[in-house]
């Protein structure tokens, strides 16, 4: 607590700088869920062509069929586009648009997928399979290598599905699944159909999601974890994960810093984990090849960078 | 009693809280941790991150999968939750499952920093506050502590008196003014307050060798206590705060940089950042188990400073035998099952309550359980029991199943460093030497006894008996 408030000298002239590019980052980043509600609400959507838009319209329509099929006391899993009345599948995708939070959710995923796939394109770093994810796998201890598969089961469906365009319920996290769910019940139709919808949290696990599986091989790897603090070595997704988690980040804020312009952003969370200028210089030029990073950067100390970003998540 | 580091566990811990989120049942680090963030078990969850998941997964009926993290008082606990919600009929509370058990030492901030949040800290709590100018002669000074109005008082009768001729200070017999670096941190008493104060003196001005002034703060090591206490103890008498070089000087300092050791070899004895070969990986563990070790050994040295201590006394409260048993039984649960040893505690609660202090009794048998594990077979079983002893008096007795002592090695077990040939176990044995010493030493000062004799099986049993309440 009195951390924060303390009085820490620091060169000031690179702060304000720095705290500048955070305040744009922050409003560009801040004007993406109004923008994204508009542009799916309206009926030009046939013609926003766009790879992220798609995507996350994708993602909720799939939710809202998997809402339908649960209702109609089907496995969601097996949920059909075919089988189902597109216009109720209209109807409760413009019910789980309204949800800002998984709007933001889907936002960030579909980020995720198409940022792996550039990855992938301009710098050859695998979307599934990194380094790091292959040295877990041939861990000695048995537990972590159980771990490791079965994060990378879960990160290859994920692009798969990614690809697909679908987010299948049992991905979200606890609180989203929790909202959908509740929309799910709140304009339920009949009592057969609310009775089925109770019975799909009983199958819920959190820690069996990609992001639950990602986070528990974060965590199993304790120490170990600022290997995974580069982008080429462990892949965006553990890097995601293992960033979030030292940083104390939510993971979403870490997967847009990824971003083309918003490295100011990256360069604070690798500093407030941490790591080393040539360490964050390194990270900075995978996401932002033409750009200059900030090297004023390595006289801030951890705390002061993770002080920055904190601050610079609760104005906005 | 180790309170430094544990082996950090892949499988983890586990407890169980019930529908108002108290925690019903849990194994021993989530115990601990409950009970060193102040809370007790069974009793509502005290670790707040944790608690908040319990509530969240409760609310929402879902099986939640969250990293948390805690601080015990010493280091970051952290670990990976994963929360199961249980139905009405079983409860309607969670079960709690904690992977990857981690603690580690805060890490030190650079030393400009840290000075200047000690600083920071400092002039938060200091109840004495004042401005000195370059001869260290008082130019105001204010208290906000009702026990030093008098020397607030006596500043104000004599202007630009030299700061140190107003308090009593303590272990330093020079001629005053001394030069201000020797006398920061020193500590001091005055008129008017019983309790012990540390001094601060902060250089002011841009050059800190050539200060312009000093800012003075008088920071208490006690909270003021209201009610006078009836010992008549002398303001900064040196008897009442023996110096302890080992407890307050040499462990915080040591702890830090011992549990670093020991928390870096063991990232590299499990591979944690990648592969390694297997005898790298095993001399890693090699230094785990020494710096694990040391920090026992250090834990050890602290707790024996105070037993010897002259003036030692333990607190007197009833403490029921059968219940401080098994809950060291609880305790110690994990690593008995680690070598398949069963602990069959028997007694009966209320039948020996004795008068002693709670924590000390829990220390010794966990100190004698422990013992009893360690050198034990594998698969066999200790047995606890408690109940009356004789006039007055009750006890409770460990007994194992292991090679047991013979009466020559009865005489010497007790004492300080004695170890009975144990250092001749390949180094696995990470006893101090100084466990049964400090054991009998605290028994004996609750007014009570600890004996070792042969079991009926052949092992050995000892025997801690109290004064019945």
């Amino acid at each position: 607590m009195g951390e924060e408030t303390m009085d820490l000298a620091a060169d000031q002239a690179v702060e304000a700088i720095l705290r500048d590019e955070l305040a744009r980052e922050d409003r560009a980043a801040a004007a993406v869920v109004p923008v994204l509600r508009h542009l799916l609400a309206s009926d030009a959507h046939a013609l926003v062509r766009d790879a992220i838009l798609a995507r996350v319209r994708g993602m909720v329509v799939d939710c809202a069929a998997q809402l339908l099929a649960a209702m109609a006391g089907r496995d969601p899993a097996a949920r059909s586009p075919s089988l189902a009345d597109p216009a109720m599948i209209d109807f409760w995708a413009d019910r789980l648009m309204r949800d800002e939070p998984l709007l933001s959710f889907c936002h960030a995923l579909a980020n995720e997928g198409l940022l792996a796939e550039k990855f992938q394109l301009r710098r050859a770093i695998d979307p599934v399979l990194s380094p790091l994810l292959q040295e877990l796998i041939a861990s000695d201890d048995p537990a972590i290598a159980s771990l490791a598969m079965s994060a990378l089961a879960a990160q290859s469906r994920f692009i798969q599905s990614q690809r697909r365009m679908e987010l299948p319920l049992g991905e979200l996290p606890a609180e989203l699944f929790h909202a959908v769910i509740a929309i799910g019940l709140r304009h339920a139709a009949d009592d057969t159909a609310r009775a089925a919808l109770e019975r799909v949290p009983l199958r819920y696990d959190e820690a069996a999601s990609r992001l639950g599986l990602l986070a528990r091989l974060v965590a199993a790897m304790r120490r170990g974890a600022v290997a995974a603090m580069a982008i080429d070595h462990a892949g965006l997704a553990l890097f995601s994960s293992a960033l979030a988690a030292q940083t104390r980040q939510p993971r979403e804020s870490v997967v847009l810093a990824c971003h083309e312009g918003q490295g100011a952003r990256l360069a604070l969370a690798l500093r407030s984990a941490g790591l080393s200028l040539p360490e964050i210089e390194r990270q900075y030029l995978l996401v932002e090849p033409a750009a200059r990073m900030p090297r004023a950067i390595a006289t801030l100390s951890p705390e002061h960078a993770a002080t920055m970003l904190a601050a610079s998540r609760a104005a906005s | 009693m180790n309170t430094i580091d544990r082996h950090d566990n892949l499988l983890g811990t586990c407890g169980l809280t019930d529908a108002h989120d108290r925690l019903l049942s849990a194994d021993e680090q989530l115990a601990e941790l409950q009970e060193r963030c102040g809370g007790d078990l069974p009793g509502t969850l005290a670790i707040p991150e944790l608690l908040e998941l319990v509530r969240q997964s409760r609310r929402m009926g879902l099986r939640i999968a969250r990293s948390f993290s805690a601080f015990d008082g010493d280091a970051m606990i952290s670990g990976f939750a994963r929360i199961h919600p249980l139905t009405e009929a079983d409860g309607g509370g969670c079960e709690v499952l904690i992977d990857n058990w981690q603690r580690s030492a805060l890490a030190p901030p650079s030393n400009r920093e840290f000075a200047e949040k000690i600083d920071a800290i400092d002039r938060a709590t200091a109840e004495v506050t004042a401005r000195l100018d370059a001869s260290q002669r008082v130019q105001v000074l204010s208290a906000i502590a009702p026990d030093a109005a008098d020397l607030q008082a006596a500043a104000t009768a004599q202007p630009g008196a030299v700061w140190s001729d107003l308090v009593n200070l303590s272990a330093v017999s020079h001629y005053q003014p001394l030069h201000w670096r020797l006398l920061d941190g020193a500590h001091c008493g005055f008129d008017g307050s019983q309790r012990h104060w540390r001094i601060r003196l902060i250089p002011l001005g841009p050059d800190a060798h050539n200060p312009v002034g000093f800012e003075l703060l008088l920071i208490a090591d006690e909270p003021l206590i209201t009610v006078p206490s009836d010992e008549g103890d002398q303001a900064g008498s040196e008897d009442s705060a023996p110096t302890r070089l080992i407890g307050t000087a040499l462990t915080p300092v040591l702890r830090q940089p011992i549990a670093r050791i020991i928390a870096n070899a063991e990232t590299i004895r499990a591979r944690l950042a990648g592969p390694l070969r297997d005898e790298y990986s095993e001399y890693a563990g090699t230094i785990a188990s020494a710096g694990q070790h040391l920090a026992a050994m250090l834990d050890d040295l602290a707790d024996l400073e105070v037993v010897e201590t002259p003036g030692f006394a333990t607190a007197r409260e009833p403490v029921d035998l059968a219940d401080a048993a098994s809950r060291a039984a609880g305790i110690l649960g994990v690593r008995a099952q680690n070598r398949d040893i069963v602990i069959e505690v028997a007694g009966t609660r209320g039948e020996a309550v004795a008068t002693a202090e709670f924590r000390r009794v829990l220390q010794i048998l966990i100190n004698l359980i422990g013992n009893a594990i360690a050198y034990s077979p594998v698969g066999s079983t200790v047995r606890i029991t408690a109940g009356p002893a004789g006039e007055g008096r009750v006890g409770v007795t460990v007994a194992d199943e292991g090679p047991g002592v013979t009466p020559e090695q009865a005489e010497r077990i007790f004492d300080k460093f004695e170890r009975l040939g144990r250092d001749s176990d390949g180094g696995k044995d990470k006893g101090s030497g100084l466990g049964l010493f400090i054991s009998r030493r605290l028994a004996e000062a609750m007014d009570g006894s600890l004996t070792v004799e042969s079991a009926a099986g052949g092992g050995a049993l000892f025997r801690l008996e109290l004064p019945a309440q």
